[in-house]
């Protein structure tokens, strides 16, 4: 019998699965041949170090993006803040909540939009007008949506941007400076490209890219808004998991 | 009715009414087991991470229709599969291709490739290898052979005949044999 035929069949007796008449024969087998006693030992030790396999701790931060989304978004009541007293306190600051809410739901569903509309250009692979910027209405056409999608983003951006400024003097100076450093060098990243799409629109990757940075600012400026509004409520260690993650 | 299902009925009927404390309950008891999936199924922690916000953000949404028919576990487990494998297939089409097999010219290739050296398999070189499995065959394989699930379950989850699981995680094994062996 060929050891090709005899894969599936060293396969199921890793598993468990093999009838007992098939399971003599493959043993026959195996006894006369030491690449298929190879391939069993080999099948059976990755078996068995998957399901071995450690889970993965989730970030430290994850839970606090959560908590603060579902918060912005009204949809839950924080009892601790609340028996402590600070609810008071974090009323005046609620808008701040309900505005982040509002700006993040339209830069998220137009990011969505983007997303939807990174499909590769039709016809653009292997064709003569592949890469040529001004060459097919295909291209344009697929250009010109994500020229508006990258607008709409973009003033979604700067509302978060300017309720961030706004409030700013509720964190420390040098949680501000990182902040500031850290919008620096995606800003840095989104105007590099800006560039690069601008000189092959064509290209999905340098779109995927460019919207890469985009969700990076809008998570950078989410987590910033959490992080005042944990701050505001006097949630110090909230507050410092969010600052350990940025 | 069972403790456990009594215990899962009224934590979701906690998180419905609001109580982030109980969804922080929620959260830690099972965020663990779905942020591996997510990280395993997708490849890099940064979209992992992504994927176990929309997970728990849509698990808060869907409580609603939870009626302790499956563990609440397994209920999220469900719920995280399906949002990974719609992210998966978005992102496998933007890029204009779908991963989902092996052929059966590699299959033979890789069954009859490299050995394992005799040492222990790296924790660390099989979750890289993992991560380099076609799209079709890492979903099985993780289900399978990682989080021990049958599969019955794996083809319902999937979409996909029962048979064509068993040969995506057995692709997988082998493809993983290559991989690890050229190590």
């Amino acid at each position: 019998m060929s050891c090709e035929r005899q894969i599936e069949r060293i396969q199921e007796l890793v598993d468990g699965t093999l009838g007992a008449i098939r399971r003599s024969e493959l043993e026959h087998h195996l006894a006369q041949c030491p690449d298929c006693r190879a391939l069993r030992d080999d099948l059976t030790r990755i078996r068995d170090a998957a399901a071995a396999l450690p889970p993965h701790a989730p970030p430290d931060g994850a839970w606090l993006q959560i908590a603060g989304r579902l918060r912005q978004e009204g949809r839950v009541r924080d009892l601790t803040a609340a028996s402590a007293g600070h609810q008071r306190g974090a009323r005046p600051y609620a808008w701040l909540a309900i505005a982040a809410s509002l700006v993040l739901a339209s830069g998220v569903s137009i990011f969505v939009l983007i997303r939807s509309t990174s499909a590769p250009v039709p016809g653009a692979a292997g064709t003569p007008a592949a890469g040529n910027a001004g060459g097919t209405p295909s291209v344009q056409a697929v250009q010109s949506e994500v020229d508006a999608a990258q607008e709409q983003f973009e003033k979604a951006i700067t509302k978060m941007d300017d309720l961030r400024k706004a409030n700013m003097q509720a964190l420390d100076p040098q949680t501000s400076e990182v902040i500031e450093k850290n919008l620096g060098i995606i800003d840095h990243a989104i105007a590099e490209n800006r560039a690069a799409v601008k000189a092959e629109p064509a290209s999905v990757a340098a779109r995927e890219t460019l919207f890469e940075a985009l969700r990076q600012k809008v998570s950078l400026l989410q987590d910033t808004i959490s992080l005042i509004n944990e701050m505001r409520q006097g949630n110090n260690a909230a507050a410092a998991q969010l600052v350990n993650k940025s | 009715m069972s403790t456990s299902k009594e215990t899962d009925l009224a934590l979701a009927a906690r998180c419905r009414e609001g109580d982030l404390g109980a969804f922080e309950e929620l959260y830690r008891t099972h965020a663990g087991r779905l942020y591996s999936l997510a990280f395993r199924m997708l490849g890099n922690p940064a979209d992992a991470e992504d994927q176990l916000q929309e997970i728990f953000l849509s698990a808060h949404r869907k409580l609603e229709s939870y009626r302790g028919d499956a563990a609440l576990g397994t209920w999220l487990y469900r719920l995280a599969m399906n949002q990974i494998l719609d992210y998966v297939r978005s992102r496998a089409a933007r890029a204009g291709q779908m991963t989902d097999g092996l052929d059966d010219a590699s299959v033979l290739a890789d069954a009859s490739g490299h050995r394992l050296a005799d040492r222990a398999i790296d924790r660390i070189d099989l979750e890289r290898a993992l991560a380099e499995l076609p799209d079709g065959c890492r979903a099985a394989f993780v289900l399978h052979d990682v989080d021990g699930l049958e599969h019955k379950e794996i083809a319902q989850m999937l979409g996909i005949a029962e048979g064509t699981s068993k040969s995506q995680v057995h692709k997988a094994r082998l493809r993983l044999r290559g991989l690890l062996g050229r190590g």
